[in-house]
């Protein structure tokens, strides 16, 4: 058995599983770009795609500068190709990490190139709450904390559930060109072992385990996003 | 005299479009006494949700001054209320919506005790509250469900468990009944009567549907493109409405375009010794045989060419189109009969139709 596979994927089990460009170290390094740049792009695309909302002309503290604004700067930095973005804020990323390269360096440009596109989801997740419900709200008193955590935040949770799904697959996505930088990765295991050297069965293995990790990801996300949802009884 | 508890004085609301600015509501002023159960009505479009959202200031209006008991709201085109206070205000004025905008994340009790949060009470005073408040609408067997899981009419009362939390003086209600059928608008209509009589709760009561007014209100506005064109007692503004707009709603309509009908065949053609009468009449004089008293006591006789009742609240009233045949003294002997008994007559000519 252990032959065969050897026959099939010799250069999968040149790789070998720890150490630099191992199959373990791809995984953890991918999942740990994963995380922790949903994290901070997750803060980050939440808090301006709330603010969208809130300064939008029909939320509840509007301000048309303060929106335009806001809606400028998640466009440009969404006009941004990553792969641009990564070496355009290299010397930010030097600042911040202390390094331009690796994967925790990584993180800088994962986090600014996701954050735009989740600030957009986020701001569509809101707005499906209905504005009559916010009106009821208000009507009994409630303040702008109120409004935001307990309606639109607790309305929308399943639509947010659905769209932090769909960020954190575009994100593994990302991740894979964080390899550009030397950041690792499953990715960059397709791309450096396998394509580059002409190790199709490398490829072919990496792709197989970002697909597993996607679909881990998109299963989870539907499987909260139907229990946390009361709209349809 | 009943306090005024809602006092509006020449709102007007205008939104500013893009290159056309829209008058929603044109100088109106309404004054609610405390305990009323006040039914504005009108078409969509006419301005009556703008005109209450101005109540509680969901809704600025551009001029115009807001009293709601002893607090002004807005005066001199601006708010002169703190926002602080002013959330301390409207959690004094309750408000239900046609669409019931419930939390649909949160249990019918949790739904309750948002409106709570602000109240001082303690988590367990809370859900006390809450589930009294559910008690007080039938729905205490519902508290842990999901909105969505309960029907139309069922939503709707947890909306006005929720209005009621914070012990409001006042209940709006927009378009509160408009998108249930006709048993649970019954429904929701008798309870919110129940609240005018065992709270003292003043109602606003917006709609489009005449008969919701009918069933409980008092007094009744009427609306049409941003302005009150008129309003009265129920009982006034459904045997003496002026504008062709409210005899539209009253229903009276429906009345003249029959007598409309008989015209040719009737009123165009009354002999000398006949009359046609319009008579309205209230109450106890509903039961009295009148036709057959003219008859027997003026020998005038009495030919019922339509005839129609209305039940306001707790008031029958029924509207006759008569012919009266007789000779001249005895037809105005029975009018004097007629008006003794509490009944309002109304000639109408040929031609002229004065439909009340």
């Amino acid at each position: 058995m252990a032959k065969t596979l050897a026959n099939i994927f010799p250069n999968v089990i040149y790789q070998g599983w720890l150490g630099d460009g191992g199959w373990w170290t791809s995984i953890v390094q991918t999942l740990y770009m994963t995380f922790w740049s949903a994290i901070f792009g997750g803060i980050l695309g939440l808090v301006f795609g709330l603010a969208l909302v809130v300064t939008d002309a029909d939320g509840i503290l509007p301000s048309r500068h303060l929106f335009s604004v806001i809606d400028k700067i998640v466009s440009i930095f969404r006009a941004i190709p990553f792969i641009i973005l990564l070496a355009f804020i290299a010397p930010v990323t030097q600042k911040i990490v202390g390094t331009q390269i690796g994967t925790t360096a990584a993180l800088v440009p994962l986090s600014l190139g996701v954050f735009p596109f989740y600030a957009r989801q986020v701001q569509v997740a809101l707005k499906s709450v209905d504005h009559g419900t916010i009106e009821a709200a208000q009507s009994v008193g409630a303040t702008n904390k109120d409004i935001i955590v307990d309606v639109y935040l607790r309305e929308a949770r399943s639509e947010l559930i659905r769209v932090t799904t769909v960020t954190l697959i575009s994100l593994i996505g990302l991740t894979a060109m964080a390899g550009a930088i030397g950041a690792g990765g499953l990715g960059n295991m397709a791309i450096s072992y396998g394509y580059n050297r002409f190790a199709n069965d490398i490829t072919f293995v990496a792709t197989l385990l970002v697909l597993i990790l996607v679909l881990i990801v998109q299963i989870l996300g539907d499987f909260l996003a139907r229990i946390l949802d009361h709209k349809n009884a | 005299m009943a306090e005024t508890i809602i006092q509006l004085d020449n709102v007007s609301v205008t939104f500013q479009q893009k290159k056309a600015s829209v008058q929603a509501v044109k100088d109106v002023t309404i004054h609610i006494q405390k305990g009323d159960i006040y039914g504005i009505v009108g078409y969509s479009g006419a301005g009556k949700s703008t005109l209450v959202r101005v109540i509680n200031l969901l809704q600025q209006p551009t001029s115009g001054r807001i009293q709601v008991g002893d607090d002004v709201l807005f005066d001199n085109g601006q708010e002169v209320i703190s926002t602080k206070t002013l959330r301390q205000k409207r959690r004094k004025i309750g408000m239900i919506f046609q669409h019931f905008n419930l939390l649909y994340e949160q249990t019918v009790i949790q739904n309750v005790g948002f409106a709570l949060k602000h109240s001082n009470l303690d988590k367990k005073a809370m859900q006390a509250k809450a589930l009294k408040l559910l008690d007080m609408v039938d729905l205490a067997d519902k508290a842990d469900a999901y909105p969505a899981q309960l029907s139309g009419g069922q939503q709707q009362r947890v909306a006005i468990a929720r209005a009621l939390a914070n012990d409001p003086e006042i209940l709006i209600s927009d378009e509160a009944t408009s998108a249930l059928d006709p048993k649970n608008t019954n429904q929701i209509l008798d309870l919110l009567q129940r609240l005018n009589t065992q709270l003292g709760l003043t109602v606003v009561l917006i709609t489009h549907e005449m008969d919701a007014v009918k069933r409980i209100a008092n007094r009744v506005a009427v609306m049409d493109d941003g302005v009150v064109i008129e309003e009265g007692s129920l009982l006034d503004i459904f045997t003496n409405s002026k504008e062709p707009l409210t005899k539209e709603f009253v229903g009276a309509e429906k009345g003249s375009k029959a007598i409309a009908a008989l015209e040719d065949a009737h009123l165009a053609q009354l002999q000398p010794d006949e009359i046609a009468l319009q008579l309205i009449y209230f109450g106890e004089s509903v039961s009295e045989p009148l036709v057959v008293t003219l008859y027997k006591n003026f020998n005038v006789e009495a030919n019922i060419i339509y005839s129609n009742i209305d039940v306001l609240g707790e008031t029958v009233v029924g509207t006759n189109f008569v012919v009266l045949k007789g000779t001249d003294d005895n037809r105005q002997k029975a009018i004097d009969f007629l008006k003794k008994a509490n009944v309002v007559v109304k000639q109408i000519k040929a031609g002229d139709v004065d439909h009340g």
